[in-house]
């Protein structure tokens, strides 16, 4: 991988990194190849991926009854700028 | 002083010496990112003016919560988490918000926008990541209980480096509900204490289902610490070969071996089990790979938009950036990069799907063994924590990637897991794991209560100031 590909790829996520960031991250991913190197080892087919610990229903759909209503000052109480009960950003239709 | 011993002062001088030692010990430790004042206020209850630490990633209403990184660091939440609004009920006082690694986001606590957390025991060493700012306060004696979170051993690592006791219960035991995310489907809360006995009372607190969060269970809380039985003649424990093999300290194996003697003295059956080789060494990558991508997703919400620490632009697009790129340190940014590679579609197949796949291999591999036993036990970490400028990990040494990340599997399945000490070397704590099956936190507390009478590592605290 390039420092240019790395630094695509932060843009993408929207944070820039310095030379020497994308430089660490190239290093740091020879180690993680060798890691994949044994994840390939492994014999997946046919495997349903896990993506939670267990099988166990917790989840319903409630009452729809509104619960733990935050008020609008709470809502825009952490914002860093505030109007008129909006949060203020740079126009975006220009 | 332990909750017990604490219980038997008047309520309203139980959390006095907390409150006037941390300012001290913080000074050596820098462990905290933001002290909280005694309110003069006591509430009786299971926790009746007992003083607690919280990781600084729990929601705490009108309290900064930060998660020791930039991008939070002018944030104040409207509410609280439900295990805040639960310790408040038992009648706990606050008395810090607990250093961390960066968005809980490392195993070292080296990465706290606040610098290092150091070790009690030598502070030329880690206490370990990322609840390491809770595990330090309670080592040093400041505060009996402290609460953690742990994806893949951040709770259980630190207790084992500061000589504590450390605690992941069942995914779903405890409810996250405003608990600043790392990776959802491995994310736990944990807690710290000194002895197990305040452990299985602290898990009475914590516990319970909690409908703000739509991953917790239903299943009944036991009232662990009065339940609590260190028989463990019907026991059947088994120890973790693949671990005790990748690891090469000779004093950490000799008193792992000192344990296992005591528990089979005591009646317990024991059996050594190894787990297929090659999937036990993909334990990192594979937990690398998943936690790395759902904390990108998770993460996507840290704009400086709504909240946090926002950094000026020309358009919304410039805000974000800006505000990203100042508010995420390197070592952030790094893991985002390496999450989001793994999310692409290119890569999905190979890298997250593979990894999700392999983690259900992994965990099958571990329950066929599991279920029909009680507890699977290893040495908790290969060595003593280490030194502050360590860098010289050999990250595809099966030391590191199966004697250091075990701990993942409680992660994996949603597994209780507990770390306790069980001695020393070079005069730095040691520590041994136990995991049980899920929701048998009962037997756990048993069987790690058996453990701390063999080995007499009951409520050591290493005072600082």
């Amino acid at each position: 991988m390039e420092v240019n590909e790395v630094k695509e790829l932060a843009k993408m996520l929207m944070f820039e990194l310095t030379d020497k960031e994308a430089n660490e991250i190239i290093e740091e991913f020879k180690t993680f190849d060798k890691q994949l190197a044994l994840l390939d080892k492994i014999d997946t087919e046919g495997v349903e991926e896990m993506v939670y610990p267990f099988d166990v229903e917790t989840a319903y759909l409630r009452d729809d009854v509104p619960d733990h209503v935050l008020s609008q000052d709470e809502v825009l109480a952490n914002a860093a700028k505030t109007k008129q009960g909006h949060i203020v950003v740079p126009k975006v239709v220009k | 002083m332990n909750i017990d011993e604490l219980m038997v002062l008047d309520i309203k001088d139980r959390a006095n010496e907390a409150y006037k030692k941390i300012h001290e010990v913080n000074d050596k430790l820098n462990a905290v990112i933001t002290f909280i004042d005694d309110d003069g206020k006591r509430k009786e209850g299971k926790l009746a003016g007992i003083p607690v630490a919280l990781k600084d990633n729990i929601s705490t209403k009108g309290i900064r919560t930060t998660a020791a990184s930039d991008i939070l660091d002018n944030y104040i939440p409207v509410y609280d988490a439900a295990i805040v609004t639960k310790l408040k009920e038992a009648g706990a006082k606050f008395v810090a918000k607990a250093s961390m690694d960066e968005l809980a986001m490392g195993g070292t606590n080296r990465t706290a926008n606040i610098g290092p957390c150091l070790n009690p025991y030598d502070d030329t060493r880690i206490t370990g990541g990322s609840s390491g700012g809770s595990a330090a306060l309670v080592a040093a004696g400041i505060v009996p209980l402290a609460i953690g979170s742990d994806t893949g051993d951040s709770v259980r690592k630190p207790a084992a480096y500061c000589g504590i006791v450390g605690v992941k219960p069942s995914y779903g035991r405890i409810s996250r509900y405003g608990i600043i995310p790392y990776a959802s489907s491995l994310d736990h809360v944990g807690y710290f204490t000194t002895n197990v006995k305040d452990a299985a009372l602290a898990l009475e607190v914590l516990a319970g289902r909690d409908d703000k969060d739509m991953t917790s269970s239903f299943a009944p809380v036991e009232n662990y610490s009065e339940i609590l039985n260190s028989d463990v003649k019907d026991k059947k424990i088994l120890v973790f070969g693949n671990v005790y093999d990748a690891l090469n300290d000779e004093v950490i194996k000799d008193r792992f071996d000192k344990v296992v003697e005591g528990l089979k003295e005591r009646g317990a059956t024991i059996k050594v089990v190894h787990f297929d080789d090659d999937l036990m060494k993909c334990l990192f990558p594979t937990y690398f790979i998943i936690a790395n991508a759902e904390a990108t997703a998770n993460h996507s919400n840290l704009d400086g938009v709504r909240f946090g620490h926002r950094v000026d632009g020309t358009s919304m697009e410039e805000i974000m950036t800006n505000t990203r790129t100042r508010g995420f340190s390197s070592f952030i940014k790094k893991r985002f990069v390496i999450g989001s590679y793994s999310l692409f579609e290119e890569n999905q197949e190979r890298l997250l799907k593979k990894a999700q796949r392999v983690r259900r291999l992994i965990v099958e591999e571990v329950l066929k063994e599991l279920k029909e036993a009680d507890g699977l036990l290893a040495p908790a970490a290969g060595t003593i924590a280490p030194k502050l400028d360590n860098t010289s990990t050999d990250e595809l040494s099966d030391e590191y990637l199966i004697g250091e990340n075990h701990m993942v599997i409680g992660n994996f399945a949603g597994l209780p897991s507990i770390t306790l000490p069980m001695g020393y070397k070079d005069e730095m704590p040691i520590g041994i794991n136990l995991t049980c099956n899920a929701f048998k936190e009962a037997d756990m507390f048993d069987i790690a209560q058996a453990i701390e009478n063999i080995t007499g590592c009951k409520d050591m605290i290493k005072e600082v100031a």
